[in-house]
């Protein structure tokens, strides 16, 4: 009965906040819900016949969510997804009450939730999770985290605590990730990049995880994929990187345009043209397999699904404006900024970029992490840059001294202004490359909705 | 002219864009056309005698602050206060700075010993002090304030023998409770402040890098060079820490 008048006033709360055009209505309605009844969520996602997966990390979490709801929907079972990014409890429970009908019925059999790094312990204790999986750690507003080693050590606890038919599925090649699985009761699933192919770089400076969570010492690399992950073995105990099921096994990149691999699991090997750029999409993708495959699906069904996917909201958006082009990317830490820049590196053109910072709370107040990005690798291939956004002179005073050309260096905090300045001195034909924090980004979707260039992500 | 400086365990101690602060350095010294090479020295490694110039230590988690402590007591903590007794001149951010007084109790567990370049010691609190801090301080330039951002639940004392680095307007500081800010002894500066610190604050690498050459026997005057981007960085993370204090 309580969960019942939850969810009336978790649907009517969605309906008034629609209706006065509050912003943020994607958590609003599970708040209330939840305030209604501190059980909501764990009774209504109890319905659910075949359970939920939980999926985290620093960096990906929206895209492998994403990618695995495309991958169920494909194979005809129909998820539930809280695609908005909205990944703290209060989203969770908002995406269950508009899934459900007033008499309390869900309309889908299976839930794929994105969560927040920190919120893994209240999710497993709240959901009957039937997979977990983490992605990566790495150093993301640390202001509200605390350290690495913290967040982690918690994780463990909470899969430690979950019920033991529960499967993890974590990054084998990052160390602290790997670490969570050592010792545990449960099934573990491992995936990684057992190919040296763009590997032959040393630890970018943004790296996090270089000490072996068991004895403490330095670990040494065999390899390096990108920040910490890579090949790693402890010299000190012996620890290494576990044995991984899934893999991919030879990658080709074809610059933006995304990457051709080989994907190797126990049900033989396979060739899948990834249309995503970038290394860390490929961990996104193996992330992704893998729980398919856990819960049964094929891997022709999958790739089938993958090399149809459209990326999720921010995470690299196309947008025509008449003749021009924004190519939006998200990048909200050092290390998924590094993995951008070496992507844009790769292209033969030079390229006119837009940097927006902002230091919100879902930003991270602290602006500090931009000197950890190599911006020093887009020398030579950068043309006109433009900074905006509430810290639009940090950055300025980052680019300056990544000694790129500073004569073409725009810095205009405005968003809306900058975004037009930057538009009007871009070619005929060119494109601009904007690469945003997070509440930078969605001011943009905002302003470029109102010229009507983009929907506005909250109409699903 | 010629300055070399000593980056300490720029592997283990590089959190928040510490990194921000070496570069800061090296490009002001390529302004002014003088000569600069960045060393680093990790764990086991020794230092040399006389061999530098300015040293930078920044912040780093826990398990990696242990393992600096352990590396630095002994010959190379003392080395290092040597050259700072002797007028190098030195930064030391957050953790490290915590490791450049004289001990660190946490809250379990033994003291970890620092080197004491700097009279004062530093206990565990229970409260994170995060945020955005506004100083005031003799080497915050023409305005007279240092910007930054601070993230320690360490809380630093200093003694009554040695002068805060700045007194706080905005934030925490060394401990939250009596106003002070860093750190200054000699040429060494120790800070809570990330930011990075030294590209929003130049007078500070001013006083490091005129420090150095001062011990060389060099007495450059420095010419002012093109901070506009730096002054407006200042004035947009000033009005930015005000608004949302
Ligand atoms: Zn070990």
């Amino acid at each position: 009965m309580r969960t019942r008048v939850a969810l009336v006033a978790g649907k009517l709360s969605g309906g008034i906040s629609r209706f006065l055009n509050i912003g943020g209505g994607s958590t609003f309605p599970g708040r209330v819900a939840r305030f209604f009844d501190s059980g909501f969520v764990h009774q209504i996602e109890g319905e659910l016949p075949k359970g939920s997966i939980l999926i985290t990390g620093t960096n990906g979490k929206t895209t492998t969510a994403t990618l695995l709801a495309d991958i169920l929907d494909g194979s005809g079972i129909k998820p539930i997804h809280n695609s908005t990014g909205a990944n703290l409890m209060a989203g969770i429970a908002s995406t269950l009450v508009r899934e459900t009908d007033l008499s309390g019925k869900l309309s889908k059999e299976i839930a794929v939730f994105e969560v927040d790094e920190a919120t893994i312990p209240e999710a497993v204790k709240e959901t009957n999770p039937r997979l977990i999986l983490v992605n990566n750690l790495f150093r993301d507003q640390l202001d509200r985290y605390g350290e690495l080693d913290t967040l982690a050590k918690k994780m463990k606890e909470a899969i430690t605590k979950a019920n033991s038919e529960v499967k993890i599925i974590l990054n084998a090649d990052d160390p602290l990730v790997a670490s969570i699985g050592s010792g545990i009761e449960h099934d573990v699933f491992y995936y990684g990049i057992e190919t040296p192919r763009y590997s032959k770089r040393k630890m970018e400076h943004a790296a996090d995880s270089k000490f072996c969570s068991f004895c403490g010492a330095k670990l040494r690399y065999d390899l390096y994929q990108f920040g910490h992950l890579g090949r790693y073995h402890c010299v000190s105990c012996g620890w290494e990187k576990p044995e991984t099921s899934v893999s991919a096994i030879d990658l080709e990149t074809t610059g933006m345009n995304g990457t051709i691999c080989m994907i190797r699991s126990p049900k033989g090997t396979i060739r899948a043209k990834i249309p995503l750029p970038g290394l860390y999409n490929i961990y996104n993708v193996l992330g992704a397999f893998s729980c398919a495959l856990c819960l049964g699906i094929e891997p022709e069904g999958i790739i089938d699904a993958i090399e149809n996917f459209r990326a999720a909201f921010g995470r690299l958006e196309e947008i025509k404006i008449g003749e021009k082009k924004i190519l939006m990317i998200l990048a909200k830490n050092p290390a998924g900024f590094n993995e951008v820049l070496r992507m844009l590196a790769e292209e033969d053109q030079k390229m006119d970029i837009m940097l927006a910072l902002n230091d919100n709370i879902a930003d991270g107040r602290d602006v500090s992490w931009i000197w950890d990005v190599d911006l020093e690798v887009m020398a030579g291939k950068a043309g006109k840059i433009f900074c905006s956004g509430i810290r639009s002179w940090d950055m300025a005073l980052r680019v300056s001294y990544a000694g790129l050309q500073e004569e073409s260096l725009v810095c205009e905090s405005d968003l809306s202004s900058a975004l037009d300045i930057a538009l009007k001195s871009i070619p005929h034909g060119g494109t601009l490359f904007l690469i945003s924090t997070y509440t930078a980004m969605l001011d943009i979707r905002k302003i470029l909705a109102k010229k009507g260039y983009v929907a506005q992500y909250w109409e699903m | 002219m010629f300055l070399r400086i000593c980056w300490l365990y720029s592997e283990l101690m590089n959190i928040y864009g510490d990194r921000g602060n070496v570069m800061a350095l090296v490009e002001r010294c390529r302004r002014r056309g003088i000569d600069v090479e960045v060393e680093t020295r990790n764990l086991g490694e020794r230092i040399e005698q006389g061999r530098y110039d300015i040293f930078f230590m920044g912040g780093g988690q826990d398990r990696e602050q242990l393992a600096v402590a352990k590396d630095l007591c002994g010959k190379k903590g003392e080395i290092i206060r040597d050259e700072i007794e002797n007028g190098a001149s030195c930064l030391a951010i957050c953790g490290g700075y915590q490791l450049f007084g004289k001990f660190y109790k946490p809250f379990e567990g033994d003291e970890l010993p620092g080197i004491g370049v700097f009279d004062a010691y530093t206990i565990a609190g229970k409260k994170r002090m995060i945020g955005n801090v506004i100083a005031r301080s003799q080497l915050g330039g023409r305005s007279g304030l240092l910007i930054g951002f601070e993230n320690h639940s360490g809380e630093t004392y200093l003694s009554e023998n040695i002068s805060p680095l700045g007194m706080v307007e905005i934030g925490n500081g060394n401990n939250g409770s009596d106003g002070k800010e860093g750190a200054i002894y000699r040429g060494a500066v120790g800070s809570y402040l990330h930011g990075s610190l030294l590209p929003k604050n130049p007078s500070i690498s001013d006083f490091l890098i005129e420090k150095a050459l001062l011990r060389k026997g060099s007495l450059l005057s420095f010419t002012p060079i093109d901070e506009s981007i730096e002054e407006n960085a200042r004035a947009q993370a000033i009005e930015r820490a005000r608004k949302s204090h």
